[in-house]
C-alpha cells in the first residue's frame, strides 16, 4: 500500500490525468450539443503532433500549446463539415478520422525526421502551470454551460433540436461552433501531453487516452466536474500501474492497467443510458426536413 | 417523412441499400453503380492523393504503383502473403458487416481476436494437451476461440439490452480488457520459459496446416468458405431478414416477432465468434506465439474492410484482399523507392474517409431530388 500512496505515485497519477481530463472536457462540449464526436483519440495525436513540431520549431512550448489548439480547431472545422454540414453518420466518421489522424501523423513524423535521425526533446512546461491551464479550461466550461445563454442554446440543440429550431435558435450553427470548439480542447490535450512533461513525441504516444475520454464523459453523466474527477481517478490507476511495473508484486500491473476500464465500465451499468443522456446525441439534423 | 420519424430514424448513408434487395433488370444494375460507385471513386481518389505524395518524395507514381501491383502479382509468394494477411480482416470483416448492416457498431473486434488467440494457445501448449495430434487440436482450438470470442463480444449485448449502455463504448472499453489480459497471460502463465520478453510459447501441434498446392494456411480457405455462407445467411434466411429489420425499425420488430434484445445478442454473439476465430487462425497460421506485438489494430482494419465492402460478405472479401494486396504491394514498392514505411497507412486511411464522404454526399444529392 505504501507504494500506491507515495508522493511521487500522487503526483504521478495527476500528470497522467491533465491530457485525459482535457480531452473529456473537449469531448464533452461536443456531446452536450448532440454531436458525437469519435474522433477525439484523432484529434489528441494531431494535437499531440502539432504541438511537438511546432515547439521544436520555435523553442516555445507555449506556442506548441497554441498550435495543438489551432491544429484542433481546424480538424473540428472538417469534422463538422461532413457530420453537421452533410450529416454523415458520426460514429464511422469518427472512426475514419481518428484512423486517417493516427496515420498521417505517422507519416509527417516519419518525414520530419530522417532515418536514423534522433527526434530532439523539446523544451517543457512545468506541472503547475498546466494544472492552472487545465482548470481554467474546467472552469470556463462549467460557467459557458451553467451560466450563459450559449450554454443554454447547446443544451437545448442537444437536447431537442427540432424544438430549438422552432424557436429560432440555429443548430447547425451551434453544433459547429460546440465541435470545432470541442475538438480544440481534446487536440490541446494532445499537446499538454506531449509539450508537458513527456517533451517528446513517440509513435502511439497517445496510447488510447482518447477513448478513455470519451467513456469517461459517460462516467460523468455529462457533467464537467465528474470528468475531471474521473480523469483524476484513471490517472492514479495509470500511476500505480507504471509503479508496479518495475516492482514484482502479489497484484499483477495489468489488474491496474485494465482497472480504470473495468471502473468505467461498471460506472455505464450503474448509470445505464439515463436521463442525462443528451436525447439527440449522434442524430443528425436537418432543418428542411423538420 | 415527418419530423419525428426523421429525429428517431434518420438517413443512414452507408448501409443504403444492400445489393441483393430484391429488384429486377435495370434496377440492379443501377443500384450496383450506385453502392460500387463510391469505393471505386473513393480507391481512386486515395490513390491519386497518394500519388502526389509519392511526387513530393521524389519518386515516380506510375513507378511506384507499378511496383506495388508487381509486387502482389509477380513477386514470388506475393498472391500468397496477400491472401494471409487478408484472412483475419475478411473474417472479422464479415461479422462487422452484419452488426453494422443491423446498426450495431461494435467496435471491439480487435479484443475479442486477441482474447481468442491467447485463450486457444494457452489451451493448446498446456502441459498433456500439447502432445495431442493437430488433427484433434485444431478443430478444438477453433471452438475454443469462437466460444471466448463469442463471449467476450456478447458481454457488451447483455449490457446494452439489460442495462441500456452504449455499445459503441462497452465493446471498446471491453478490448482494452482484453488486450490488459493477453499481455498479463503472455508475461506470467503461459510464458515461454526461454524468452526474455513477454512471449507464449510455440501452438507447436496446433498450428494450421498448409493447403496443398496453394502454399496458405487453411485459415484462408475458411475465410474465403465463409463468404457464400455469410451470403445466403443475409439474403436467404429469416435471420438475414431480421438483422435488416433490427437495423431500420426495430419496433416493427417488436411488434411482429421477437424482442429485438435476443437480436442484439445473437448478432454481437456471431461478431465475437468470427474474431476469436480470425485470432486462433492468425496465430496458428502466422506468427506462432503471441508476443507484445501480436496484434497490430487488425480489428480496428477490418472495420474499414466491413464499411468499404458495403456491408456485404463478397464486398468484404474484395475489400479485405484489396487493403492486404496494397500493403503487400506497398512493402516491396517502400524498399525499392526508398519511401516511407507509413505512406501506405496513409492512403488506407484516406480510401475510407473519401467513402465516408462520398456517401454523404451521395444520400444529400438523393434527397434533394427526391424533394425536387
Amino acid at each position: 500500500m505504501d507504494v500506491v500512496l507515495s508522493v511521487a505515485t500522487l503526483s504521478a497519477g495527476v500528470r497522467l490525468a491533465l491530457p485525459v481530463a482535457l480531452a473529456a472536457l473537449g469531448a464533452l462540449l461536443c456531446e452536450r450539443a448532440g454531436v458525437l464526436n469519435l474522433g477525439i483519440e484523432g484529434l489528441m495525436v494531431s494535437g499531440a503532433l502539432a504541438g511537438y513540431l511546432v515547439t521544436d520549431a520555435t523553442g516555445s512550448p507555449w506556442v506548441g500549446l497554441l498550435a495543438g489548439l489551432l491544429t484542433g480547431a481546424v480538424c473540428g472545422a472538417v469534422l463538422a463539415l461532413v457530420v453537421v454540414g452533410l450529416g454523415a453518420n458520426q460514429i464511422v466518421t469518427g472512426l475514419a478520422f481518428t484512423l486517417m489522424a493516427v496515420a498521417a501523423t505517422s507519416f509527417i513524423f516519419q518525414l520530419s525526421f530522417g532515418i536514423g535521425q534522433n527526434p530532439p526533446r523539446i523544451e517543457r512546461i512545468g506541472m503547475p502551470a498546466l494544472i492552472v491551464l487545465t482548470l481554467v479550461v474546467l472552469a470556463a466550461i462549467i460557467v459557458v454551460l451553467r451560466g450563459t445563454v450559449a450554454g443554454l442554446v447547446v443544451a437545448a440543440v442537444g437536447e431537442a433540436p427540432v424544438a430549438a429550431d422552432a424557436l429560432g435558435y440555429h443548430v447547425a450553427r451551434t453544433r459547429y461552433v460546440a465541435t470545432i470548439a470541442g475538438s480544440a480542447i481534446a487536440a490541446l490535450a494532445g499537446a499538454v501531453l506531449v509539450c508537458g512533461p513527456l517533451g517528446l513525441f513517440i509513435q502511439n504516444v497517445t496510447a488510447g487516452r482518447g477513448w478513455v475520454a470519451l467513456a469517461l464523459v459517460v462516467f460523468a453523466g455529462w457533467r464537467p466536474l465528474p470528468c475531471a474527477l474521473g480523469a483524476l481517478l484513471f490517472g492514479l490507476c495509470d500511476a500505480v500501474q507504471l509503479r508496479l511495473q518495475g516492482t514484482s508484486t502479489e497484484i499483477p500491473y495489468e489488474v491496474f492497467l485494465a482497472l480504470p476500464y473495468v471502473v468505467t465500465l461498471v460506472a455505464l451499468v450503474l448509470r445505464g443510458r439515463n436521463s442525462r443522456t443528451p436525447a439527440a446525441l449522434g442524430v443528425p439534423f436537418d432543418r428542411r426536413l423538420a | 417523412m415527418s419530423a419525428v420519424a426523421t429525429a428517431i430514424e434518420p438517413v443512414e448513408p452507408f448501409d443504403a441499400e444492400p445489393l441483393d434487395a430484391g429488384a429486377s433488370g435495370g434496377a440492379v444494375v443501377r443500384r450496383a453503380v450506385v453502392v460500387a460507385g463510391v469505393p471505386v471513386v473513393a480507391v481512386a481518389a486515395a490513390l491519386a492523393v497518394g500519388a502526389l505524395l509519392i511526387a513530393r518524395e521524389g519518386a515516380n507514381p506510375l513507378a511506384v504503383y507499378g511496383e506495388v501491383l508487381r509486387g502482389v502479382f509477380v513477386a514470388p509468394r506475393g498472391l500468397r502473403n496477400t491472401a494471409i494477411g487478408a484472412t483475419p480482416l475478411v473474417l472479422m470483416g464479415l461479422g462487422l458487416a452484419i452488426a453494422y448492416r443491423a446498426r450495431l457498431f461494435t467496435i471491439g473486434a480487435e479484443g475479442q481476436f486477441v482474447l481468442g488467440a491467447v485463450v486457444a494457445t494457452a489451451v493448446a501448449t498446456a502441459g498433456g494437451v500439447r502432445d495431442l495430434p493437430g488433427w484433434l487440436l485444431v478443430p478444438a482450438c477453433i471452438v475454443i476461440a469462437a466460444a471466448t470470442g463469442l463471449v467476450w463480444s456478447s458481454i457488451s449485448a447483455l449490457l446494452a439490452n439489460r442495462f441500456n449502455t452504449s455499445i459503441v463504448i462497452s465493446s471498446l472499453l471491453l478490448t482494452y480488457v482484453a488486450t490488459a489480459a493477453m499481455q498479463w497471460m503472455i508475461r506470467v502463465p503461459i510464458k515461454d520459459p526461454a524468452s526474455f520478453v513477454p512471449a507464449s510459447r510455440v501452438i507447436g501441434n496446433a498450428a494450421l496446416p498448409t493447403v496443398p498446392g496453394l502454399h496458405v494456411h487453411l485459415g484462408f480457405l475458411i475465410a474465403v468458405a465463409l463468404v457464400p455462407v455469410a451470403w445466403l445467411l443475409m439474403s436467404r434466411t429469416r435471420f438475414g431478414f431480421r438483422v435488416d429489420v433490427v437495423g431500420h425499425n426495430p419496433i416493427a420488430l417488436r411488434a411482429n416477432e421477437l424482442p429485438a434484445g435476443r437480436m442484439v445478442v445473437a448478432v454481437l454473439a456471431l461478431v465475437g465468434l468470427l474474431s476469436g476465430v480470425a485470432g486462433y487462425v492468425q496465430v496458428a497460421g502466422v506468427t506462432d506465439r503471441i508476443n507484445a506485438e501480436f496484434s497490430v489494430d487488425l480489428g480496428y482494419t477490418a472495420i474499414i474492410v466491413a464499411l468499404l465492402g458495403r456491408l456485404h460478405p463478397l464486398g468484404v472479401l474484395l475489400a479485405g484482399l484489396g487493403l492486404a494486396g496494397l500493403g503487400i504491394g506497398f512493402d516491396v514498392a517502400e524498399r525499392t523507392h526508398q519511401l516511407p514505411s507509413t505512406l501506405v497507412g496513409v492512403i488506407q486511411a484516406m480510401i475510407i474517409i473519401f467513402v465516408v464522404v462520398g456517401d454523404a454526399v451521395v444520400v444529400r444529392l438523393r434527397a434533394r431530388q427526391e424533394r425536387g
